[in-house]
C-alpha cells in the first residue's frame, strides 16, 4: 500500500508545482489552456511556455538521478554513493561548459551530447580511483575520491570562467543546477536517453543483486562481474548525463532517493528502481517549487535546495556507516 | 634531507614569488629597490608582491601547522581541516557576515565559523558509549563541508551581483590585493597560535602513543584533545581570514614537510608542516598569477589542481595499506 502513497505524494507535488508560483493559477485554467489554448491569455502562456516545460525537465532530471543513485548504491554497496557526491555530475557539467566555451554559442542539442562523455569519464575515474568497482572499498574512500574529483573540476571551472571573463551566471550553473532554463533544453531527446538508461537498469538489476552477494558467489551463479559493472556504469552515464543536460548538476538527490525507495518496496532492485524514478522526480519538483516560494520573488536554484535538504541526510547516513573496509 | 633544505626551498620560493608574475623584475632591480627604497623593485616589494608573498607565507604556515596538528591527533593523513569542513565553516561565516552586513573583524568571524563547524563535526560524530574512529570523523566532516558550502552558495544568491562575484572569488581562496595589514594580522595571530601549538607538542606526542597509554602516563586525554583541536581550528581560521578557504594546503603540508626535513618529534613535524605550507601557498599563488598572460587566477585554483591528485594518490596508498 506504500506504493499508493508514493503515487499520491507524486500527484500532489506535481499539482503544487503547476499551481504555485509568482502568478497563481486556478485549476480550471489548466483545462482551458490544454483544450482551448488562447495565445493572448497570459495565464495560458505562462502555463504552456514556462511551467509545463519546467515540470517536464524536473520529471526527467529527477527520475534520472533517482535511477542513477539507486544503481550506484547497489553496485558499490555504499549508502553514500550519489552522482553529485562522487563527481559524475561535475564531470558532465564540466564537459558541457567546456563545449559551450570552445564551440561558442552552439546548438544546445549538440552541446548536450557532450554531457555523456563527461559523465562516462568521471564515473569511470571515480570508480577506478575510489575502488568502487571492487565493491569492497570503504565508504570513506569512495566519498573522498568523489570529493577530490569535485574539487579538481571546480578549480578547472573557476579557471575557465575567470579566463573567459564569463559571468557569475555561468559559474552558478556549474555549481548548482536549476530548472529555469527548461525551455532551451533538448527535453524529448534527453527523456529518451534517460528512459534507455532506466530500461538497461531494469535489465541488469538481477545481476547487480547477485553481484552484491560477493564476487565469488555471484560468479558461481554465472554472473560476470566485469559485464555487470560495465552495464551499471552505462546506466549511470546515460541517466546522469541526461539529468545534467536538462537541469545542470543536482546533488544529493541520488543519495536521498534509494533509502526512501527501500522503505517503500523493501529489497528488490527492480521495484526499487521503479519507485526511485517516481520519488526522484517528486523530490526534485518539490525542491524546485520550494525554491520558488521560499524567498519570492527571488528564486533559489533547485540544486541548492536539494543540497540544503540532502546535507543533513548525508550526515545522518554518515553517522551510521561503519567506516573502513566493508568486507 | 634536513631542515636546512626546507628553509632554502622556502627562501627560493619567496624570491621567485617576488621576482616573477605577470611581469618579471630582475634580481638587480629588486636588490636596488631593497637598498634604495626607490624604483620598480621597491614598488614590487612595498605594494604589489611583497604583502602578497608575505601573506601567503603566513597563511600557508598556519594552514600547514593546523593540518599537521589534526593529522597527528587523529593519526590519519586524511584528517585535515580542509577535508573535515573546518575551513569551509570559516568561509561560510565570512560570507554570512557579508550577506547580513556584520562589520566584525574578519579573523574573529572566521574563527567563530571554524569553531562552530568543528563542534558540529565532533557532536555529530559522537555516539555515547562508542569511541569515535577517525574515519567517521572524516566522513562526518565531509558532510559538514558539503552542507556549509551549499549554505555559502545559497547565501551568495542573496547578495547583489558584484558582491556575489567578489564572494565567489574569495571562497576560491585568493591572495589578490593583500596589504601590510593582512600581513600583520596573519603573522601576529599565527605566531601566538603557533606558540600555543608548540607548547602542546609534548601532549600530542603522548597522545600519539594511544589513549590508554597516554592516560596511564598521567595525561588528561579529553582535555588535551580539546585543547589541541581548538588550537588547530583557530590556526586554520587565521589562514582563512586572510587567504580564503584555499583547498588542500593543510592536507598536503604535513606529509610534505616531514618528507623534506625527516623530522620525528612533534615540534619538528609541526614546524616542517608550517614551512611546507608556506612553500605550497607561495608557489601556488605564483603559478596562479604567472601561468596565463593577462589573467591572474586565484591561488585556490592552483592548490585545488595540485591537491586533488594528491588526495587521490593518498587514498590509493591508504587502500594498499588496508586502512580504508
Amino acid at each position: 500500500m506504500r506504493v499508493v502513497w508514493v503515487a499520491v505524494v507524486f500527484a500532489v507535488v506535481v499539482l503544487a508545482s503547476l499551481t504555485i508560483g509568482e502568478r497563481s493559477l486556478p485549476p480550471q485554467v489548466y483545462l482551458d489552456a490544454l483544450f482551448n489554448y488562447d495565445p493572448r491569455d497570459p495565464a495560458h502562456v505562462t502555463l504552456l511556455a514556462i511551467r509545463i516545460p519546467r515540470l517536464v525537465a524536473g520529471l526527467i532530471a529527477g527520475a534520472a538521478l533517482g535511477l542513477a543513485g539507486t544503481v550506484m548504491q547497489a553496485v558499490t554497496r555504499n549508502p553514500l554513493a550519489d552522482p553529485g557526491i562522487l563527481g559524475v555530475n561535475a564531470g558532465a557539467a564540466f564537459a558541457l561548459l567546456l563545449g559551450t566555451t570552445l564551440l561558442g554559442r552552439a546548438d544546445e542539442a549538440i552541446v548536450a551530447i557532450l554531457a555523456f562523455p563527461g559523465a562516462a569519464l568521471a564515473s569511470a575515474a571515480v570508480f577506478a580511483l575510489g575502488g568502487g568497482l571492487r565493491g569492497d572499498a570503504g565508504p570513506v574512500r569512495l566519498t573522498l575520491a568523489g570529493a577530490a574529483l569535485n574539487a579538481l573540476l571546480l578549480s578547472l571551472v573557476t579557471a575557465i570562467v575567470l579566463v573567459r571573463q564569463e559571468s557569475l551566471e555561468v559559474f552558478r550553473f556549474w555549481v548548482a543546477g536549476s530548472l529555469t532554463q527548461a525551455t532551451t533544453r533538448p527535453l524529448p531527446e534527453m527523456a529518451l536517453v534517460a528512459a534507455l538508461g532506466g530500461i538497461l537498469a531494469l535489465l541488469i538489476a538481477p545481476r547487480v543483486e547477485a553481484l552484491a552477494l560477493g564476487s565469488a558467489l555471484s560468479r558461481g551463479l554465472g554472473t560476470r562481474p566485469g559485464r555487470v559493472q560495465a552495464g551499471a556504469l552505462t546506466v549511470v552515464t546515460l541517466t546522469t548525463g541526461a539529468a545534467v543536460a536538462v537541469a545542470g548538476p543536482i546533488a544529493f538527490l541520488g543519495l536521498m532517493v534509494p533509502p526512501l525507495a527501500r522503505l517503500v518496496v523493501g529489497h528488490n532492485l527492480r521495484k526499487e528502481l521503479a519507485v526511485a524514478a517516481l520519488l526522484g522526480a517528486a523530490l526534485l519538483i518539490f525542491a524546485d517549487t520550494l525554491g520558488r516560494i521560499l524567498l519570492a520573488p527571488q528564486e533559489i536554484r533547485a540544486g541548492i535546495m536539494t543540497a540544503l535538504i540532502g546535507g543533513p541526510v548525508f550526515l545522518w547516513i554518515a553517522r551510521q556507516v561503519r567506516p573502513g573496509a566493508s568486507s | 634531507m634536513r631542515p636546512v633544505a626546507l628553509v632554502l626551498v622556502l627562501l627560493a620560493a619567496v624570491a621567485a614569488g617576488l621576482l616573477y608574475g605577470q611581469e618579471a623584475v630582475s634580481v638587480a632591480m629588486l636588490w636596488d629597490g631593497i637598498l634604495t627604497g626607490e624604483g620598480p623593485g621597491a614598488l614590487m616589494i612595498d605594494t604589489f608582491r611583497g604583502p602578497r608573498v608575505a601573506t601567503a607565507v603566513g597563511a600557508g604556515a598556519v594552514l600547514g601547522m593546523s593540518g599537521a596538528l589534526f593529522q597527528t591527533l587523529f593519526r590519519n593523513p586524511l584528517a585535515a581541516p580542509d577535508v573535515m569542513g573546518f575551513t569551509s565553516g570559516a568561509g561560510l561565516a565570512v560570507v554570512a557576515a557579508t550577506a547580513f552586513g556584520l562589520t566584525l573583524p574578519m579573523p574573529l568571524i572566521a574563527a567563530v565559523g571554524g569553531l562552530l563547524a568543528g563542534l558540529l563535526v565532533a557532536l555529530l560524530a559522537y555516539r555515547p558509549g562508542h569511541s569515535t574512529p577517525p574515519l567517521t570523523l572524516i566522513l562526518v566532516g565531509l558532510g559538514v563541508a558539503f552542507f556549509t558550502s551549499a549554505l555559502s552558495t545559497f547565501l551568495m544568491t542573496l547578495l547583489p551581483y558584484n558582491e556575489a562575484a567578489e564572494a565567489q572569488r574569495w571562497l576560491t581562496g585568493s591572495l589578490a590585493a593583500r596589504d601590510w595589514s593582512h600581513v600583520a594580522q596573519v603573522w601576529i595571530l599565527g605566531t601566538l597560535l603557533g606558540a600555543a601549538a608548540l607548547v602542546q607538542a609534548r601532549r600530542l606526542e603522548v597522545l600519539e602513543l594511544g589513549e590508554d597509554l597516554a592516560a596511564g602516563l598521567g595525561l588528561k586525554v579529553e582535555q588535551a584533545r580539546w585543547g589541541i583541536s581548538a588550537t588547530g581550528v583557530l590556526l586554520a581560521a587565521t589562514g582563512v581570514a586572510v587567504a580564503g578557504p584555499v583547498p588542500f594546503v593543510a592536507l598536503m603540508s604535513g606529509p610534505l614537510g616531514a618528507r623534506i626535513t625527516c623530522a620525528k618529534s612533534g615540534t619538528g613535524r609541526m614546524l616542517s608542516a608550517a614551512g611546507a605550507g608556506a612553500v605550497v601557498l607561495v608557489l601556488s599563488d605564483l603559478a596562479a598569477r604567472a601561468a596565463l598572460p593577462g589573467i591572474v587566477l586565484p591561488a585556490g585554483v592552483m592548490t585545488g589542481i595540485l591537491g586533488a591528485p594528491y588526495l587521490l594518490w593518498r587514498l590509493s596508498r591508504e587502500m594498499e595499506r588496508g586502512k580504508l
